[in-house]
């Protein structure tokens, strides 16, 4: 959802920095994979086997390795180390210390003159920010909820809870308003946002259908009634109508297990539903819009 | 206040909700002032009764008599009958399925006979939303003997000697928690009250805030007072909008009470509550987990110690106690610490709310002294299974649960027992299984859960549930091999030893717990591709017997993929290669007729459905000749 501009630096050249250097890279950012090591490859490097697959570790590490180092997007700088971070998550400038190489340590005496006149600069550029501004639609609503909340301590879970709930969903430029007046890293609400199972990114129906998949609904055919409702709207798990009127979930337990099995429409549960009622149900919330 | 007659306390939890109790309390109000009898007989709307299967449900008090399963319909034969002519109606009351004869009292159905009310004391018998009714029941009687004549000091030692252990699963001595954060230095200090119930299958934090808030809210004010607390949170999943509402309406009606905020009845103490709502996380409902969620933090737990009572929310010393946990504690200082360690076993005092939920007779939440047996939970309480089928297992504890089989039927239910039966208490959900239940797809079912629900820190529980259900869809898709089964007890051993919270050391038990008791099913799925339970797809097929099939053409009609061949008065055909196994034909086939049933293993071989429909050719009641 975001543009690509900038670099990232991904610090530590083990399994995980190589495979998150890679996937940044894939999605179209320049990446600088920094390892404090001559070499990139980590403590995996040095193990046999993994966990829990017993997988060989070189098999796993080794192509990874290759489309690292063939890759126009990712430059690797080894021996170095962080010397200053300025700035905030997502704005920043990264100093690093890299360590001499190619060099006779013997008779090196760290003067620093090699470091001065040295045309490489490991800088990365800072953004220009821009003042976020809010759309028409979201505006007042938006700057209501912030105010609700400001003073509150932790006030971040409420005020996205309160803005999902009044829209439906998080609009990305509210989430960017929310980090520039609350002073959260747009990084950590993304983070926050992609965690609970009852945010969501993108536009949802009016109506949104839990079908319970706990435990006692699940042994009572929970998965039975999540096709037929599927296949009645047409559209898949997580997915919405055309039309915006539905949302097709599925939820832990919503604690109506004498019910079983049960679904939630909105804040009405329904229980002991059989897959023949579901036609009628939808044909009843098409009629109300 | 008017005096009434007759009062109907009609049952409003949200499964009572779901099933329409509101049309049945209009239809009730209607018809009671069309027959001119609404100063003399009021409808009172309670919190959840328990008895969840038979909803919507109504008790008749004073008389205790016990209706079940109405409909406005219903209401003007109620009505006129039982309470113009004083002749209550039969065919509403509860009649256990093997009996013929109802029972009418409350007090006389076995589903109440056995339970031990303490948290759930009010239920079914005070309006939630009214703090008066709660208070006529010895409501806030224990604060104010708390703040009027007991010391911090005395009130921990009263909840020590009680043998409160923490209800949400762990079972952590409730008395040693709140006396470790009273002697930390560091101020200010907060407490918590966890209602983020996140086990499918458990339900019975929302019962206590949706039928009886007040309990909750009292016991988290004493528990303030003898921490040295003066703010403290509530943590609801917003999945309970109800249990939000009754409980932001309590809180409110506290606060005008003087019950809580600055100086609660004139001691000089102070104390105020805020409620959190969650957002859809199970992890949230681990401890340090939940305070990162309030804080707006990631909701990833993290290494303890230091322990929430020394750093928790905001780094203050807190503590979080379950729902369950802070509605004894009003009953405790008011009946006493002797009173209530008389209650169950030498090691787990006090009573247990349990969901008895799953394929049984009577579901509903229960109230039982600890140490009962299952047998006596399945049996007498939950009357049986239904339908003569056999009963299997009985999960406790949720996804960090295990299945407890029959043979260990006679079990008393306490922490350390359940633990050693290689399940756990949990906080409190018990699903029943009959025969018709898969034990590798239940355990396909939790491992799905935790494997969705992990929140993905640790490398073992995050790649462990990931190779685990790997192996457990391949059991289940009849592509399980030699060696399947001991891979899954390795990793399984390796998650639980190397995770660092609460879900990732209980994930595998399910998984253990079912190889360990019901390893011969497992082992059928494996070599002869059998599930007995005829629950994994890929291992059944549906087919339709000729000599019962009428060639009605019911189960043509209704087939989504059309995968059923035939005409009137032929013997249908499911076509094998279209079949989805989605179950529509088994259940719009007449009960009387039931022509279709379910194979596996070996006698799904010959069974291609490639051949062409033939006439019936038996009279009514014969057997076909073919």
């Amino acid at each position: 959802m975001m543009d690509k501009v900038g670099a990232v630096a991904v610090l530590g050249g083990g399994i995980s920095g190589m495979q998150a250097a890679l996937d940044l890279a894939e999605s179209g950012l320049k990446v600088y994979l920094v390892d404090n090591k001559p070499s990139i490859g980590g403590v995996m490097a040095q193990l046999d086997k993994t966990f829990p697959t017993n997988d060989c570790a070189m098999c796993t590490m080794a192509p990874r390795l290759v489309e690292i180092g063939r890759h126009k997007d990712i430059e690797i700088i080894t021996l170095s180390d962080i010397e200053k971070i300025k700035g905030e998550a997502g704005n920043f400038n990264i100093i690093l210390n890299k360590k001499p190489t190619y060099l006779d340590e013997e008779k090196c005496t760290g003067c620093g003159t090699c470091i001065a006149n040295c045309p490489t600069r490991n800088l990365v550029q800072p953004l220009e920010k821009t003042k976020v501004e809010l759309e028409p639609q979201f505006r007042e609503k938006v700057l209501e909820i912030i105010k609700i909340n400001k003073d509150r301590e932790g006030p971040l879970m409420s005020v996205l809870q309160q803005i999902n709930s009044t829209f439906n969903y998080l609009p990305e430029n509210a989430l960017k308003y929310v980090s520039q007046e609350l002073g959260y890293p747009l990084s950590h609400i993304l983070m926050i946002a992609t965690f609970y199972s009852s945010f969501s990114l993108v536009p949802r129906g009016k109506h949104i259908i839990n079908i319970c998949m706990g435990t006692a609904c699940y042994v009572k055919g929970g998965e039975r009634l999540m096709d037929r409702f599927s296949e009645v709207l047409e559209i898949k798990e997580n997915e919405t109508t055309p039309d915006m009127l539905f949302t097709l979930k599925t939820v832990r337990c919503i604690g109506c297990c004498g019910l079983a099995p049960a679904a939630m429409i909105g804040d009405n549960v329904y229980g002991k539903l059989s897959t023949k009622d579901i036609p009628g149900i939808i044909e009843k919330y098409k009629t109300m819009g | 206040m008017a005096v009434r007659r007759i009062e109907l306390m009609l049952c409003t939890g949200t499964g009572c909700v779901a099933g329409g109790a509101f049309r049945v309390k209009e239809a009730l109000e209607n018809e009671l002032k069309k027959q001119g009898l609404d100063k003399e007989i009021s409808v009172i709307i309670t919190g959840c009764n328990g008895f969840c299967g038979q909803g919507p449900l109504l008790v008749v008090q004073p008389d205790e008599i016990f209706y079940g399963f109405l409909n406005p319909e219903d209401i003007p034969v109620l009505v006129q009958e039982h309470f113009l002519k004083g002749r209550p109606v039969e065919k509403l009351m509860f009649t256990p399925p093997e009996k013929k004869e109802p029972i009418p009292l409350l007090s006389e159905i076995p589903f109440f006979q056995k339970q031990l009310l303490i948290v759930l004391r009010n239920k079914g018998i005070i309006d939630p939303e009214k703090i008066d009714e709660y208070i006529a029941r010895d409501g806030y009687t224990a604060l104010e003997k708390v703040l009027t004549s007991m010391t911090p000091d005395e009130v921990i030692e009263e909840i020590t000697h009680s043998g409160l252990r923490g209800r949400g699963g762990a079972g952590f001595s409730t008395g040693t928690k709140w006396k470790i954060c009273r002697s930390e230095q560091k101020r200010p200090k907060y407490i918590i009250c966890n209602c983020d119930e996140g086990d499918p299958g458990a339900y019975m934090d929302r019962s206590v805030f949706e039928s009886d808030p007040h309990t909750a809210i009292e016991g988290m004010i004493i528990g303030a007072y003898a921490i040295g607390v003066s703010s403290g949170y509530i943590y609801v999943r917003t999945e309970y909008p109800l249990a939000i509402k009754r409980m932001e309406l309590a809180i409110f009606q506290a606060r005008n009470y003087g019950l809580l905020g600055t100086n609660i009845l004139d001691s000089g103490f102070s104390f105020d509550l805020e409620i959190r709502e969650g957002s859809g996380a199970f992890v949230c409902g681990e401890e340090t987990s939940l305070i990162h969620s309030i804080e707006g933090k990631g909701p990833e737990p993290r290494q303890r110690p230091p322990f929430p009572v020394q750093s928790g929310i905001w780094d203050y010393p807190t503590v979080i106690n379950n729902v369950e946990t802070w509605a004894n504690v009003p009953v405790i200082i008011n009946r006493g610490a002797g009173w209530f360690s008389k209650i169950g076993t030498e090691t787990s005092k006090g009573t247990k709310i349990f969901s008895l939920v799953g394929k049984i007779n009577n579901t509903g939440l229960i109230e039982v002294p600890m140490g009962i047996t299952l047998r006596e939970v399945v049996y007498d309480i939950g009357g049986g299974i239904p339908g003569d089928k056999e009963f299997k297992a009985v999960q406790t504890g949720g996804p960090s649960g295990g299945c407890i089989p029959v043979s260990m039927i006679d079990v008393p239910i306490d922490y350390e027992s359940l633990t050693n039966a290689g399940s756990m208490m949990g906080s409190g959900g018990m699903i029943v299984m009959d025969e018709e239940t898969c034990m590798v797809d239940v355990a396909k079912f939790f491992i799905q859960f935790t494997n969705d629900e992990s929140c993905g820190k640790c490398t073992t529980c995050r790649d462990g549930s990931e190779a685990l259900l790997e192996v457990l869809e391949n059991i289940a898709n009849g592509e399980g091999k030699e060696g399947d089964l001991e891979f899954l007890e390795e990793v399984g051993i390796a998650v639980k030893d190397a995770s660092m919270c609460g879900l990732g050391t209980t994930l595998p038990n399910p998984v253990l717990s079912t190889l360990k008791y019901f390893r011969d099913e497992y082992d059928a799925h494996i070599n002869e591709g059998r599930c007995s339970a005829l629950v994994c797809k890929n291992l059944i097929k549906y087919y339709i017997l000729p000599e019962k099939c009428t060639g009605c053409r019911l189960c043509l009609k209704n087939c989504p993929p059309e995968a059923i061949k035939g005409e009137l008065k032929h013997i249908h055909i499911i076509d094998q290669s279209k079949c989805t196994k989605c179950g529509t034909c088994l259940d719009v086939c007449p009960p009387k007729i039931s022509a279709i049933i379910k194979v596996t293993g070996k006698e799904t071989e010959n069974i291609t459905g490639t051949e062409d429909p033939y006439p019936v050719k038996r009279k009514k009641g014969e057997k076909n000749e073919t």
